[in-house]
């Protein structure tokens, strides 16, 4: 009886084959096979979906606040009056005849209006006079971009890093490992509050290389610098066992340069590891994005990040909880949706795991 | 023997009737002592105070007003000012000293120590300790010495520190101080706790680890934390005299908790019995219900400056623009939730100069013409404020209006310990920013002199931070020094001098702060100094 086809083996192959009434085998490369795994992997797919809606809605920002909110992300409203309400009003305060203070009538932030006031303040105003959505989606776009970034120069560093101390061994990988050490000595968000801070108020100016300290670059170095060791040791490690691996002796026998073996025979082997490390660290990256611009060492004020926006509603926090709520949702959403789909995706790409199971 | 009888009966009822005379007397009396009077009161014992920060604990080197609140109590100046809330704590009254009988004009100062005092080690306090203490302010760098230096040889021997400061000289228990000018604020200076006395021989560095012996009513316990807390014990060698008294709390036990919503619950939680945390302004009603919320209105006021020698503040056009665009109202009630007044003046509503100036009406169209005709409509500003919650909030905010009337703006947070030593850099070049004044004592000179006259601009940690210099208020500045009294005609010079300030606009005034004060629902005698803030010798328990 033909064994069913759950796992990809030769021998599904051919009963596949049977299946298909005597059609012939056609090979197929593991990038195909990693995409049928991962297509019938419903949750990773309804994942990417919940995060390309909010990569898309963050990337419309700036047609949502200009014909929409009819504002801009820094734009106060202090004194505006939405459906009959001020947008930031104070308490009005007596004394008794005690002398001590009596709240005649509580002040505070104006709530969400959800779309009855035409598209202005849907989910309020911050303690500004700002609009709460222009700032959430703005705020997206900039953790969005540094996340992205940050990982895509984290993982590109961190592969190059981990092929020359892998391929070279010797002093090479002494020295990148070592460096690697010293990094990681460090608790990683500590480093990033420190690097954060000290840049953020002067910027980068060196090596011929100027950054001003408002400018996106800062955080997003700072975090893809921190995180180098965390992907380069097990790629190293990775490209340290494949090293050993005949074909590679055979290339270095047959004169291939040291530049073709680690980018024609090594890197390959070790691009879906990559590409699994780069999704599930954009999500990390976007947590530590929202919490050094919390601290106020990652996105300068007024330039708002999901981080920057908490921090600007914390001390609201029990009048006005959606501040907070806000933002804190979608981190969540973000965060959990980058690390389903990353997990699926290792999931399809990892061929060594179903080795091992064969076996 | 009839008759021995009825005297004896008279004389028992009388005896009963003044007995009875007295009882009423004594019951009556009671029933009308105010709510505070120690009949209805409990001993204070140890009064628990949170507090957001300290910066020192050494009297050379303290300038913050939490810092001073608890200093005043443990090192006592020459002359004093009064332990009562109101205006008539503005009143300085001898200290450890008399009055000083004022001469040559207002330039020879002498004053006489009272009799028996002695430090909390029990050495006796000694006029030479006078001299001691201000040449310990010279060689420790303190903040103060620039109140000090018109004391004839103060500025040779800041410049040295070496030698003798000749215009101070002491002999038993008189001091005799010689100005090279008179000033007519320097009775209130010689209050300042930078010139509290120490004894000679004290180290000549910061020492709120180990502080040096008190001479007021209380001492610093031992192993303070400026960090952390440290508590002010009775100092068993103060004699109370009729202006410093001995304070009710056996003990104050101060700890410091930066975060305001940890400090309001310890106090609801009984943990303390005070904080001065800045409490968020829609906690106010949530806090005032769990406890006594007061009010203290304290002399400060809340400014942009605006740098005279850099574009674009550099026209008076952009600043005066700049003046008509700031909203001050929204100001205060999106930073503060309304605690606070709104200001175009220099000078806190508490001095009896104050002149109330509406120069500048809010006019965004009109600020954004001024700007055009300056030429400078998209200028590329860097608008400076500090990491705290407020400053933040008020340069971004300020910043905003800044835009809306073409400028370009930037904005720029420091951390609170290098902020003002870095715009008070002129290498900085800072062009515009936020900063207060609260005052250091009661006088304009405190504000005009220190903060505007062009004469006492320094290359570092310079105070005048609009740079502003204007030859003519120079003069009227330099010119009300010698006065040595606010009298209404003086007080009419100085407002006169405000205007003519303001007309140039180097600031941007927009408010006057209240300060909430939190107190747990069981204290009472709550009294409010009005240039130390919360007077705790005096609380006491319901």
């Amino acid at each position: 009886m033909a064994e069913p086809a759950t796992d990809f083996t030769l021998d599904t192959a051919q009963v596949l084959a049977e299946e298909e009434h005597g059609a012939s085998i056609v090979g197929r490369s593991p990038w195909y096979l990693a995409w049928r795994r991962l297509r019938r992997n419903y949750i990773a797919f309804i994942a990417l979906f919940v995060f390309v809606v909010i990569a898309v809605a963050c990337s419309l920002a700036p047609i949502y606040a200009h014909h929409i909110a009819h504002t801009a992300p820094n734009a106060t409203h202090t004194e505006d009056i939405v459906n009959g309400k001020q947008v930031l009003s104070a308490p009005v305060i007596g004394t008794d005849a005690q002398g001590n203070v009596v709240v005649e009538k509580a002040g505070g932030v104006l709530g969400p209006t959800w779309w009855h006031a035409h598209g202005r303040f849907v989910l309020g105003a911050d303690g500004l006079g700002r609009d709460v959505a222009v700032r959430l989606l703005y705020g997206g776009l900039n953790s969005l971009k540094i996340g992205i970034g940050s990982a895509l120069i984290c993982v590109m560093v961190a592969v190059l890093l981990a092929l020359l101390a892998g391929f070279y061994g010797g002093w090479v990988d002494w020295i990148i490992t070592r460096s690697f050490d010293l990094i990681w000595a460090f608790p990683v968000l500590l480093l990033a509050i420190a690097l954060g801070s000290a840049l953020s108020i002067n910027g980068f100016h060196h090596f011929g290389i100027s950054i001003s300290p408002h400018s996106l670059w800062i955080p997003t170095l700072v975090i893809s610098y921190v995180y180098v060791p965390y992907v380069g040791r097990p790629l190293r490690g990775q490209i340290l066992s494949l090293r050993e691996k005949e074909f590679i002796e055979a290339a270095i026998g047959q004169g291939a340069s040291p530049l073709r073996i680690m980018f024609s025979d090594l890197l390959p082997n070790v691009a879906s590891t990559a590409l699994v490390f780069f999704t599930l660290i954009i999500a990390n990256n976007i947590l530590t994005e929202a919490g050094l611009s919390f601290l106020g060492a990652g996105v300068q004020p007024p330039n708002p990040s999901w981080g920057t926006v908490i921090q600007e509603g914390q001390e609201r926090i029990i009048s006005a909880p959606w501040l907070t709520l806000a933002p804190g949702i979608a981190i969540v959403l973000t965060v959990l949706s980058l690390n389903i789909f990353g997990d699926g995706l290792r999931d399809a790409l990892d061929p060594r795991a179903k080795v091992r199971v064969e076996h | 023997m009839r008759s021995r009888q009825g005297l004896i009966r008279l004389l028992s009822v009388l005896a009963l009737m003044a007995g009875l005379a007295l009882m009423t007397a004594a019951y009556a009396v009671s029933a009308n002592r105010p709510q505070s009077s120690v009949a209805h009161t409990k001993s204070v014992g140890t009064f628990r105070a949170v507090i957001d920060t300290i910066d020192y604990l050494d009297t050379s080197q303290a300038y913050t007003a939490q810092s001073l609140w608890a200093l005043w109590t443990v090192y006592e100046t020459l002359v004093t000012y009064r332990h009562v809330a109101g205006a008539a704590g503005y009143q300085v009254v001898p200290g450890l000293a008399s009055l000083p009988k004022i001469s040559r004009g207002g330039k020879v100062y002498t004053l006489t120590l009272r009799k028996g005092l002695k430090y909390s080690n029990g050495k006796p306090i000694r006029a030479a300790d006078f001299k001691c203490t201000m040449k310990r302010d010279f060689l420790t760098a303190s903040p103060g010495v620039g109140f000090y230096d018109t004391i004839v040889g103060a500025k040779k021997f800041e410049t040295s520190l070496k030698g003798d400061i000749g215009g101070i000289k002491t002999k038993g228990r008189t001091i005799k101080i010689t100005l090279t000018s008179p000033r007519g604020d320097f009775l209130t200076i010689l209050a300042e706790p930078f010139a509290a006395l120490v004894p000679c021989g004290t180290a000549n560095q910061d020492l709120s680890a180990n502080p040096p012996p008190a001479s007021g009513p209380y001492k610093i316990g031992p192993n303070p934390d400026k960090n952390r807390g440290f508590s002010l014990v009775r100092n068993k060698y103060f004699k109370p005299t009729k202006y410093i008294p001995r304070g009710t709390p056996n003990r104050v036990d101060v700890t410091i908790v930066g975060d305001a919503d940890a400090a309001v619950q310890r106090v609801i939680s009984g943990q303390a019995d005070y904080t001065n945390a800045a409490i968020p302004p829609e906690r106010i009603g949530t806090v005032s219900n769990r406890g006594q919320l007061r009010l203290r209105k304290s002399a400060n006021t809340y400014y942009f400056w605006m740098n005279t020698r850099v574009y674009p503040f550099n026209k008076l056009k952009v600043r005066q623009a700049v003046n008509m665009a700031i909203d001050r109202s929204a100001l205060v009630k999106a930073v503060w939730g309304g605690l606070g007044v709104t200001t175009e003046n220099i000078l806190p509503p508490t001095y009896p100069s104050y002149r109330k100036l509406t120069l500048y009406k809010r006019n965004v169209a009109k600020a954004r013409q001024l700007i055009n005709q300056a030429g400078a409509k998209g200028a590329d500003v860097t608008v400076w404020g500090r990491q705290v919650s407020d400053s933040q909030q008020s340069t971004t905010l300020y910043a905003s209006y800044l835009s809306a009337i073409g400028l370009k703006t930037t904005l720029k947070f420091l951390p609170r310990s290098t902020y003002y030593t870095t715009i008070g850099n002129s290498d900085t070049k800072a062009q515009t920013g936020w900063a207060r004044w609260l005052e250091d004592y009661p006088h304009p000179l405190d504000w005009f002199d220190v903060l505007l006259n062009g004469r006492n601009i320094v290359h570092e940690n310079n105070n005048n931070f609009a740079y502003y210099s204007n030859a003519k208020t120079n003069r009227l500045i330099d010119g009300l020094k010698k006065p040595p009294a606010l009298t209404p005609a003086v007080n009419k010079r100085w407002a006169n001098v405000e205007k003519l300030i303001m007309q140039q606009a180097p600031w941007a005034p927009w408010s006057n702060r209240t300060f909430p004060e939190f107190f747990s629902k069981n204290m009472g005698c709550i009294s409010i100094q009005r240039l130390y803030g919360i007077d705790f010798m005096k609380v006491c328990r319901k």
